[in-house]
């Protein structure tokens, strides 16, 4: 199973009727098991390129095939939960078929347990990220999208969070692509690593994880990091 | 306690006023019961209730299912919504008398005749307020539910209809008070029962105390159906929000 993307282009109209190239040349490819993160500026057009890898807008120049039937799982910028459902109603409305033991043992993976009868509504940001990634792996995905599920939430809880996602992704082999703008998250999750440059975007450099995630020690993360920075990103 | 109290105040402005008016103009409150009393014995009460009751079950359900229907498709499909518009600002505009009349000179003076009259009138509001709702429906959950790859049968039921909710609860509010109006028109120009026949019939003799019987158990009725099925539905509707609002 394996998830081919070439893009070449993508132009978007705004409002007042102008152009914009948002996409320039995206090109790669990611296994099962495989982390993909892209890693670039605000505003590259990293949203736009999870919008067109989860089908959800089929306009722009290239080719992408993804493996037929493959189910998506999606972690969102904002949970788009349903406000109307409680959190439990929410994970099952994605996921209908998915037996009790599977959905318990997700349940306290995220530690969620003692929400699952609350409202989004009553959530905090982070409690209502991680009912996302519950509901995204509710679905036992085999391409699973995750854009920015660290921000916005503290230093230790982004770690404990980071620390369930590499959980949750070992546990399977899925496709994962993960957006992050925390460099350190994309080290610590991802075992390739590309880089995007501003608008339009596209791949300026490819950076190939060999150490697996469970196995990076504290020092290895900080070297690849320093040579990372080396590079000067910026520039390329 | 409230509630009481509130109709207590009423009943003693009533009375008061008739004492002023007198009992030609206004007759007090034991004249108008003793009338209810007489009327309901005879069965003609609730016969008439009953009768316009269920006219106005019949053309309230029909004007809000096909209303709904049409305002959600008007606000999903832009093709649809330019094809409707026109008929949509006549039909809101139209007088209720002149449907009413135009209704019955076409189909004659029968019982679909009045329905169809007074489902029509309700229509329109029915279909606006869904246009809206439809339009301001959240793209993000959408998305969401394509992702996911949620059936259209479910997306609809959870995502999409959750959101029409309190849109289709201002339809049904506004509409139904519509159709009270409505119904009794309808019913004096061209039904042999019902309230608003009596209300006629009440007017041609004078006869005030009957007049104010039928006006006063239709709206008790108006007030019950508020209150025990409007409300709770609404509140139903509106749990997971938080409390404040």
């Amino acid at each position: 199973m394996q998830l081919e993307v070439d893009i070449t282009g993508k132009t978007f109209e705004n409002a007042a009727g102008e152009r914009h190239d948002v996409l320039a040349g995206i090109n790669f490819t990611l296994g099962a098991g495989e982390v993909g993160v892209l890693f670039g500026p605000s505003g590259c057009g990293k949203s736009t390129l999870l919008k067109i890898l989860a089908g959800l807008d089929h306009d722009y120049q290239g080719h992408i095939s993804r493996p037929a039937g493959a189910r998506i799982g999606m972690v969102f910028q904002e949970p788009r939960l349903l406000p109307w459902r409680s959190v439990e109603d929410n994970i099952r409305l994605a996921a209908p078929l998915i037996d009790e033991t599977k959905l318990s043992a997700l349940l306290t993976t995220l530690e969620l347990n003692a929400h699952c009868s609350h409202f989004p509504g009553e959530l905090s940001l982070g409690l209502a990220r991680r009912v996302a990634l519950a509901r995204a792996f509710a679905v036992e995905p085999d391409f699973l999208i995750l854009d920015e599920p660290l921000a916005s939430l503290d230093d230790a809880l982004a770690a404990r969070l980071r620390d369930q996602i590499t959980t949750l992704v070992g546990s399977r082999p899925v496709m994962t692509l993960l957006v992050t703008h925390n460099l350190d998250d994309a080290i610590r999750l991802g075992d390739r690593l590309f880089f995007l440059s501003p608008r339009p975007a596209r791949i300026v450099h490819v950076e190939t994880l060999r150490t697996p995630r469970a196995d990076r020690s504290e020092a290895e993360v900080d070297g690849i990091k320093a040579d990372l920075l080396r590079l000067d990103l910026a520039k390329l | 306690m409230l509630r009481l109290l509130s109709f207590a105040i009423f009943l003693a402005t009533w009375w008061i006023a008739a004492l002023l008016a007198g009992d030609a103009k206004l007759p007090a409150p034991p004249v108008v019961l003793a009338a209810t009393i007489a009327e309901a014995k005879s069965g003609a009460l609730f016969f008439n209730l009953w009768v316009t009751l269920a006219r106005v079950a019949l053309a309230f359900t029909l004007a809000m299912t096909l209303g709904s229907a049409i305002g959600y498709l008007m606000g999903r499909v832009r093709l649809a919504n330019r094809l409707g518009d026109p008929w949509l600002i006549l039909l809101l505009n139209l007088p209720a008398l002149v449907v009413i009349v135009l209704a019955y000179i076409w189909a004659g003076l029968t019982e679909v005749a009045a329905i169809a009259a007074i489902a029509i009138n309700k229509l329109p509001t029915a279909v606006v307020t869904l246009r809206e709702g439809t339009r301001a429906l959240d793209a993000a959950l959408d998305e969401m539910a394509t992702v996911f790859a949620i059936p259209r049968w479910r997306t609809f039921r959870h995502v999409i209809l959750p959101q029409l909710a309190p849109y289709i609860s201002a339809a049904a509010r506004s509409g139904l008070s519509l159709v009270w109006k409505i119904v009794l028109v309808a019913e004096l120009l061209g039904r042999p029962n019902g309230v608003g026949f009596e209300i006629g019939v009440a007017f041609q003799l004078f006869d005030i105390p009957l007049l104010l019987t039928y006006s006063l158990s239709f709206a008790a009725v108006v007030l019950v159906i508020e209150a025990a099925l409007v409300q709770p539905f609404e509140a139903r509707l509106s749990r997971w929000r938080p409390r404040a609002a």
